[in-house]
């Protein structure tokens, strides 16, 4: 037969089809392993410094130095989106049209090709035999629903069945990995991720996006008014503490703590602790004119321009480093005088006799600083994460679901004929999944109805064997 | 009689009974695999008394939190885990051919803990981003899951021998025991969506955490790259048995590779990988 389907039909049937999911599945795979490979989020200098001009080239050209957000790798998601919904959209009307099915009659013939299924003969009359089918049936399985045959020879048929619903369990779970997905997209494209640097007693409104350029400005002030680190007694760090002051509209709108574990929410934004360290306040410096032996003491606060007592120079404290080069802190000073361009000096706080410690004609000794603590946190919004959690919690109850439901369903034939050698009982079943279980499921109310109706197994019988055909079916139990 | 000592009684207690489970497939000894089933137990009761133990002796220290939170400490949950699973599917099925590979992996677990120079089995108090709640939910579920796919890669072993067996049904010499090939496949797959059932709680509590911790509920850490590729190497897996031929030994292979991500997630990425989770790490 020629294959006269149009382009579009062939790609729609690849892209609903399962061969397709797992294609998809392990390309995101390998391409995620491929991420923790590389460095993630580095200059392109440090890739061209590790792996070469070429090689860097390469790298930067498929996005792989920020391999997670390319737009390929993206795209893979979104693939993997518009599969599932394909895919649903195929199946869904099928299951339903399952899910409603109901059995019009019953042909003991298919019965018996089943892989589970059992004949019997019993010579109680059917009135006998019939309350005690249905009662081990509907103990077993659940509840036993008459299936009025349009010629039915008189003949009785049942069905019983559980867990008929179950079958929508997968399309929960493919349901919540959508959710979860829409979820981180609208966090996204309407969320925001900033760094913020608040030293002790100062507020601040602004904050670093990731990208390193820019500020980004929040609604509202923050203000640091105590940051608090402690140690265990063998120096491993026990908590991390920030006391802050949100000010909204110049007024203080909340105050709170925030801690590693234990973030602070304010009007959708979050504040999470992530690093801590020490500014200058104020230095005390002592300054010697080496032409004049002239010696000057002064205090100077953090960025703010200080008069060098006698000359018209104004003298700064610009920086403030924990550890320069492994020598202790250091304060970088710059010298402004009229007309010239300012000079820079680092001064090692702990080395008054460093050679460096001078500027000009002067040389300098650091008498006393004053530090503050700086807290680092992490700044976000993101209204998607409200949908994120929604998915996951739909993901955790399918795939349990998936789990532990699962479909089981018997069907009973008799012959109610009376007077011909008694009833004859055809039983049979299925299960999708946890199909071993049910197989002894299926051969213990088999067992159950012969003891209680003294029948015997119809073929068994025949042929004169005991009573074991019973075990066609089943596993030998070690 | 401190934990250390009890863990390392339990360490010979999996041993042996890997030892019974094996010996008795081998000689086809139906009370050697019981008595491989007894000494589990017993090992494993032993064992969660000595975790307990090891529990009130962090409070005696001071630091007092649940056992879970360094690299020592996972793995001898890690083998409690999966000697856990294995015997409660051994009571289900009353089927005891299939003890030894887990037994196995439980003692590997257990004396690589105890005799690892890199392994530091003493209790340390946790850092500030460990203590939370989500701790014990975060360990508890990864480990489960961990448990249940180490048990369905020693399914799948045993598949992949007793299958080049294929053409006998009833096969003789120790395979005797292993039941038939289309059963095995059967189990894998229960085994796998239970451990994939919690491998997805696991990473979802994971990241609930971390977005409490570090602002984000995701940031393609290391750990958690891996932790994902696993989950969809498993997702792959589940799939794949309704495509026409990956039915068996295919899906048995995927198992095994989808346990070899497990292992990389677990020491690959602390030992050679640099991330957030260094909680393993040195
Ligand atoms: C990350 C994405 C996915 C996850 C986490 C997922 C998860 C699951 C789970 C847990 C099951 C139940 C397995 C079982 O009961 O043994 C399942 C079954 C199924 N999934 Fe997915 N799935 C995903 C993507 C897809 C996609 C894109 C398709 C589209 C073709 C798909 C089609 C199916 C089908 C047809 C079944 C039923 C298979 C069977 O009856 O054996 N899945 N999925």
């Amino acid at each position: 037969m020629e294959d006269k389907r149009s382009f579009w039909s062939v790609f729609y049937e690849q892209l609903a089809s399962l061969k397709f999911t797992i294609f998809i599945l392990f390309a995101l795979a390998a391409t995620s392993l491929v991420g923790t490979l590389l460095p993630q989020g580095g200059s392109q200098e440090e890739i061209v410094a590790r792996y070469g001009a070429a090689m860097a080239k390469i790298i930067d050209m498929l996005g792989l130095a920020d391999l997670y957000h390319a737009g390929w790798f993206r795209l893979l998601l979104l693939l993997l989106g518009v599969n599932l919904i394909v895919c649903t959209m195929e199946r869904l009307p099928k299951t339903l049209k399952l899910l409603r099915y109901r059995d019009r009659t019953v042909e003991p013939e298919k019965l018996l090709k089943l892989a589970s299924h059992a004949e019997m003969k019993t010579s109680f009359t059917w009135d006998q035999v019939r309350p005690v089918l249905e009662r081990i049936v509907s103990e077993t399985i659940g509840p036993v629903r008459r299936v009025e045959m349009p010629s039915g020879d008189g003949a009785y048929a049942a069905v019983a069945e559980k867990g008929r619903w179950s079958l929508l369990m997968v399309y929960v779970v493919h349901l919540s990995v959508l959710v979860v997905l829409l979820g981180a997209l609208t966090g996204s494209v309407f969320g925001f991720k900033a760094f913020m640097n608040i030293a002790e007693g100062e507020s601040t409104d602004e904050a670093e996006p990731p990208s390193g350029n820019g500020v980004f400005q929040l609604p509202f002030q923050v203000r640091l008014d105590k940051f608090d680190v402690s140690f265990y007694e063998g120096g491993m760090p026990k908590d991390y503490r920030s006391d802050v002051t949100i000010i909204d509209g110049g007024r203080e709108a909340l105050k709170g703590s925030v801690r590693v574990n234990d973030p602070l929410t304010y009007n959708g934004v979050t504040f999470y602790q992530a690093s801590y360290g020490s500014v200058l306040k104020q230095a005390e410096i002592e300054i010697q004119n080496t032409q004049s032996g002239a010696v000057y003491k002064l205090t100077l606060p953090f960025k703010e321009m200080v008069d060098i007592p006698e000359t018209q120079s104004k003298i700064m404290a610009m920086h403030y480093e924990e550890d320069f080069s492994g020598f202790g802190p250091a304060i970088v000073l710059v010298v402004f005088d009229e007309g010239a361009k300012p000079a820079v000096s680092r001064v090692l706080v702990n080395h008054p006799d460093f050679h460096g410690n001078q500027f000009q004609n002067y040389r300098v000794r650091v008498l006393r600083t004053e530090q503050s603590r700086y807290t680092g946190l992490q700044v976000k919004r993101d209204p998607g994460v409200w949908i994120v959690w929604c998915g996951f919690i739909t993901m955790i109850l399918g795939i349990g679901a998936a789990y532990w439901m699962g479909s089981r369903k018997v069907w009973v034939w008799a012959s109610t004929g009376a007077g011909k050698g008694g009833v004859r009982i055809v039983v049979a079943g299925r299960a999708d999944k946890d199909t071993f279980a049910f197989e002894q499921i299926f051969e213990d109310l088999c067992e159950q109805l012969r003891t209680e109706l003294k029948a015997e197994d119809a073929n068994a019988a025949a042929d004169g064997a005991p009573k074991a055909g019973s075990r066609k079916n089943g596993q030998e139990i070690r | 009689m401190n934990s250390s000592l009890l863990l390392s009684i339990v360490t010979f207690g999996y041993l042996l009974s890997a030892i019974f489970y094996l010996s008795g497939v081998v000689f086809q000894r139906k009370p050697l695999l019981a008595a491989g089933g007894v000494c589990g137990l017993a090992t494993l009761l032993l064992q969660t008394a000595a975790l307990g133990r090891r529990w009130m002796e962090s409070y005696a220290l001071g630091y007092g939190h649940a056992p879970f939170a360094n690299l020592y400490e996972s793995l001898v949950f890690g083998a409690w885990a999966i000697t856990c699973i294995y015997l409660v599917l051994e009571r289900r099925l009353k089927q005891r051919s299939l003890g030894f590979f887990p037994l196995l992996i439980a003692f590997m677990a257990m004396a690589y803990a105890s005799f690892s120079p890199e392994v530091d089995s003493k209790i340390q108090p946790l850092v500030p981003a460990l203590k939370s709640n989500w701790l014990i939910a975060h360990v508890v579920t990864c480990f489960l899951g961990y448990a249940a796919f180490a048990v369905s890669c020693g399914i799948s072993i045993t598949y992949l021998l007793r299958d080049s067996k294929l053409s006998n049904p009833n096969p003789s010499g120790f395979m005797a025991m292993i039941p038939e090939p289309r059963r095995l496949d059967e189990l894998n797959h229960q085994m796998v969506l239970f451990g994939f059932l919690w491998l997805s709680v696991g990473i979802i509590t994971g990241s609930v955490w971390a977005n409490s911790a570090w602002g984000t509920y995701w940031s393609w850490d290391p750990k958690e790259t891996w932790s994902l590729i696993t989950w969809l190497v498993y997702a792959a897996l589940l799939h794949s048995r309704s495509l026409k031929g990956w039915r068996g030994r295919r899906v048995a292979k995927l198992s095994i590779l989808g346990f070899t991500c497990v292992l990389f997630t677990y020491f690959g990425v602390n030992f050679l990988l640099s991330g957030l989770h260094s909680y393993g790490a040195k």
